[in-house]
């Protein structure tokens, strides 16, 4: 379409109708505080003084009706909408890069209820996670979902983007803490999934919705799982003195009880991160395993931990670097505490059934390291399954590799990236476990999914037909 | 626009880090996200590096900080965005790009000392100040409560009667420099303010410093700003002290009820237990979420005046954590949050300052 400043009024009038004057913004601050998320590239866009690509109207709706109203303006004119939660994502999935509509869901934050008997916090998609975990504590309980953007993501934003926290081995990842949901469609109509997560009603419409990136719809409200607080959370790390032992002790534990924390650190991630944050001086695969519930329980999972783990080898090195690693597990992610511009990184999780997840490791590290020379590869494996794990693998490049023209240096971004997560997929992984798709990792669906794409891409045109949500993101 | 080195490098620190984003009273309330360190940091990182102009939007988003520094206990690395903040407002007032609302602002208080233009006092402010030209103890009103809540000011006295201290109160009491100082920064105009308080303060051996953000600068400021001041005890830890030394005799009055920790005292100057000492003596003090050094900040100040909206949604924002847990009554020894929690204050819901509290308890 055509929208020449006449229009663009006209339209700013009707989104101004529908979510009122002052949640509606074409303010130049509104413009550059929605063009840069956590992705590499448009940190390292701003860093060399470049505007992202900037959206045309910043809306705030504050309910699923004020969405529905500003998606069926969006569909009439045609206009590109971004959904933007907190914008801590790392994958480009909130970047308006088409223009358009940016719609922000913070607004929406409300918390309509805290259910202590079927436990579980109803609220606003918008609602910043940290907050929930607020609200959940004021009442005895726990969200049990911490990942590192805790604090600066929303509900939304993990939901779209499958994300997961620290404790997912025993309490599981945000699908999985998901009971309902209420959604906006690109027409505007607002449906909810099914009243249980669990039927035989059909296939599970919160799945569908649930990592699609606001391609398909906009989630505007949620419930999700409390648990109680554990009487009992107890740590204990251990050395192996190689990976392989560390797998084949973990998969083993795993068929005997489920520890809230499973983090295994390849050598070098031992020898770097591991050796600053934590402490551990010593060379081999670090491993922090965390056991909670009931004290009783607890103190049997803790004798069979280390039953386990002395059959494997396993150096016990007692609680306090697990202690310490529990403190400190956010403290990572802050500036000076991790890699930063000016070098160039990425995290390129995926996840695999055992017997696989190791090739997988070994494939990207000789991939990248043979492609790249000049990139150090670093990896921890921390979210467990009884059939399987995710690999955390993470390419580095010091700032004298990276180019200094900002053009040279995305495409060298993504080169890592292709060769990094087609080697997972060619050793039997997936795109992403849990950072999702968006902008980055678009171009690399169809070479996981090849025919299987179809199916999303027969729900992209049944649900949006002019393609106005979330454009040249998951793929779709 | 000029930055120091230093708060170019807090600039780059902060511009993609959103890890207090969960702490910030208006990012909160509002919903926005520009009301965040990363916006400010981001926008403020593109015009380092000409790659947007410092236009009025932006300077606008750097007046939607309270300056409370929430972010700043927050952040484990220990950076500090309201440094920048603050320095781009001294900036910005150097270079003549304050906006106009501010300025506006800025002129009430060089003309009468305070943000709001008056020259008048209450009446009764005014009879009450009367009765106390001479003493070594000289309590600080602050204009907040001279001008825009006076009745404050009225039991603040009557607090220190009740206990028989023997104290002054200036009726020409000057400008601290604190509203200065948090709409332009480090200025000539406010270290002037701030070095004729000093000037007539320097008669007395013990200020008692009424309002927070007045015991801030006091405490804070004069020193960074090497400006010397008598000793200076904030309100509410001199209020402790009489209690504790059984010269203001409390009966606890049963009532229920809240503390809203002003981020001065809490986060600024480390005085988390005075406050609550008082409320437990005069009444059942129960804890809501966001206490002490984590405290939120709870509207009011001079944003309300250019800023109503926000100022409200930060009030209403700060009611739900009270009444979540079951609060019917917050008491705040903040001037400028009490004006903002009773004017925000839902259906059935009290504010209480806590000179009231400690009149309504003293026997």
């Amino acid at each position: 379409m055509v929208c020449n400043e006449f229009l663009t009024d006209i339209i700013l009038a009707e989104l101004e109708d529908a979510v009122g004057r002052e949640n509606c913004s074409t303010r130049e601050i509104d413009k550059i505080t929605h063009g840069v998320d956590y992705f590499w590239l448009s940190r390292m866009w701003a860093d060399r003084g470049k505007r992202m690509p900037e959206a045309d109207f910043i809306v705030s709706p504050k309910n699923a009706e004020e969405t529905s109203k500003v998606l069926k303006i969006a569909n009439y004119y045609k206009i590109p909408v971004t959904t933007w939660g907190g914008g801590a994502g790392t994958q480009g999935g909130a970047i308006p890069v088409a223009g358009g509509i940016l719609l922000d869901t913070k607004r929406m934050n409300q918390i309509f209820e805290v259910n202590t008997e079927a436990l579980y916090i109803e609220c606003g998609c918008g609602a910043i996670y940290k907050h929930i975990e607020w609200a959940a504590n004021e009442v005895g309980y726990a969200t049990m979902h911490y990942p590192s953007s805790l604090t600066c993501s929303t509900v939304g934003g993990f939901l779209a983007h499958r994300g997961i926290g620290v404790v997912s081995t025993k309490y599981g990842k945000i699908d999985d803490m998901v009971l309902q949901m209420e959604v906006v469609l690109p027409n505007g109509d607002i449906i909810e999934t099914s009243p249980a997560p669990k039927h035989a009603a059909g296939p599970d419409l919160n799945q569908i919705f649930i990592g699609s990136e606001g391609t398909l719809g906009i989630i505007t409200k949620a419930q999700i799982r409390i648990f109680a607080q554990p009487e009992e959370r107890r740590f204990r790390g251990f050395l192996f003195q190689d990976m392989s032992g560390a797998f084949k002790a973990a998969r083993d534990l795993l068929q005997k009880f489920k520890p809230s924390v499973m983090r295994l650190y390849d050598e070098a991630e031992t020898a770097s991160l591991i050796k600053k944050i934590v402490g551990v001086e010593k060379k081999g695969a670090f491993m922090n395993v965390a056991y909670e519930g009931v004290k009783e329980m607890v103190e049997v999972e803790e004798k069979i931990l280390l039953e386990t783990f002395a059959k494997y080898g396993a150096e016990d090195l007692g609680s306090e670097y697990g202690e310490k690693w529990w403190k400190e597990k956010i403290t990572f992610f802050y500036p000076g505490h991790m890699m930063d511009i000016p070098q160039m990184f990425g995290t390129m999780d995926t996840i695999a059934p055992y017997g696989t997840i190791e090739k997988i490791y070994w494939a990207m590290k000789e991939a990248i390291e043979t492609n790249f020379p000049f990139v150090k590869f670093i990896a921890h494996f921390s979210h467990w399954y009884e059939w399987g794990a995710m690999v955390y693998d993470r390419f580095i490049v010091d700032q004298e590799y990276v180019p200094e023209d900002p053009h040279e240096a995305l495409r060298l971004h993504q080169r890592i990236w292709s060769t990094g997560v087609r080697t997972a997929l060619a050793n039997g992984g997936v795109v992403n476990d849990h950072h999702g798709v968006g902008l980055k990792l678009g171009r690399l669906m169809k070479e996981q999914y090849g025919p299987a794409m179809q199916v999303f891409e027969g729900i992209k045109k049944q649900l949006d037909p002019n393609g106005i949500m979330n454009p040249f993101k998951l793929g779709l | 626009m000029y930055m120091s080195e230093k708060s170019k490098q807090i600039v780059d620190a902060c511009r993609f880090c959103w890890m207090c984003r969960h702490i910030c009273p208006v990012g909160n309330a509002t919903g926005q996200e520009r009301n965040t360190s990363r916006a400010r940091a981001l926008a403020l990182s593109l015009i380092n590096r000409e790659g947007a102009e410092l236009t009025a939007d932006v300077m606008d988003n750097i007046y939607e900080c309270q300056m409370c520094e929430g972010c700043t206990k927050e952040c484990v690395t220990g950076w500090d965005p309201t440094y920048f903040t603050k320095e781009v407002r001294l900036q910005a007032a150097l270079e003549g790009k304050t906006p106009d609302y501010i300025n506006a602002i800025v002129d009430k208080v060089l003309e009468t000392g305070n943000i709001y233009g008056a020259t008048e006092l209450d009446a009764d402010l005014s009879a009450a100040i009367a009765a106390h030209k001479d003493g070594k103890v000289l309590l600080f009103l602050g204009a907040e409560a001279r001008y825009n809540v006076p009745t404050a000011a009225v039991n603040a006295i009557k607090v220190l009667e009740k206990a028989g201290v023997e104290f002054a109160v200036l009726a020409d009491e000057p400008a601290s420099g604190a509203a200065l100082d948090w709409l332009i920064g480090a200025a000539d105009e406010t270290k002037t303010q701030m070095s004729a308080c000093a000037a007539k303060l320097a008669a007395y051996e013990t200020v008692i410093a009424f309002d927070p953000q007045d015991a801030k600068a006091f405490v804070r400021e004069y020193k960074e700003y090497g400006i010397e001041l008598p000793a200076v005890v904030t309100f509410t830890s001199f209020v402790a002290g009489l209690i504790k030394d059984g010269k203001l005799a409390v009966a606890n009055t049963g009532k229920a009820v809240v503390f809203q920790d002003p981020y001065q005292l809490a986060r600024q100057l480390e005085e988390t237990e005075e406050g609550r000492a008082i409320v437990s003596a005069c009444a059942t003090l129960n804890e809501m979420l966001l206490i002490k050094k984590d405290t939120m900040w709870a509207g009011g100040s001079i944003m309300a005046i250019y800023n109503p909206l926000t100022s409200e949604l930060v009030a209403k924002e700060r009611w739900m954590n009270a009444i979540n847990v079951g609060a019917d009554t917050i008491v705040t020894a903040s001037v400028s949050e009490y004006a903002a929690l009773k004017a925000a204050a839902p259906a059935g819901k009290t504010v209480l300052s806590i000179e009231e509290l400690v009149l309504s308890a003293a026997k």
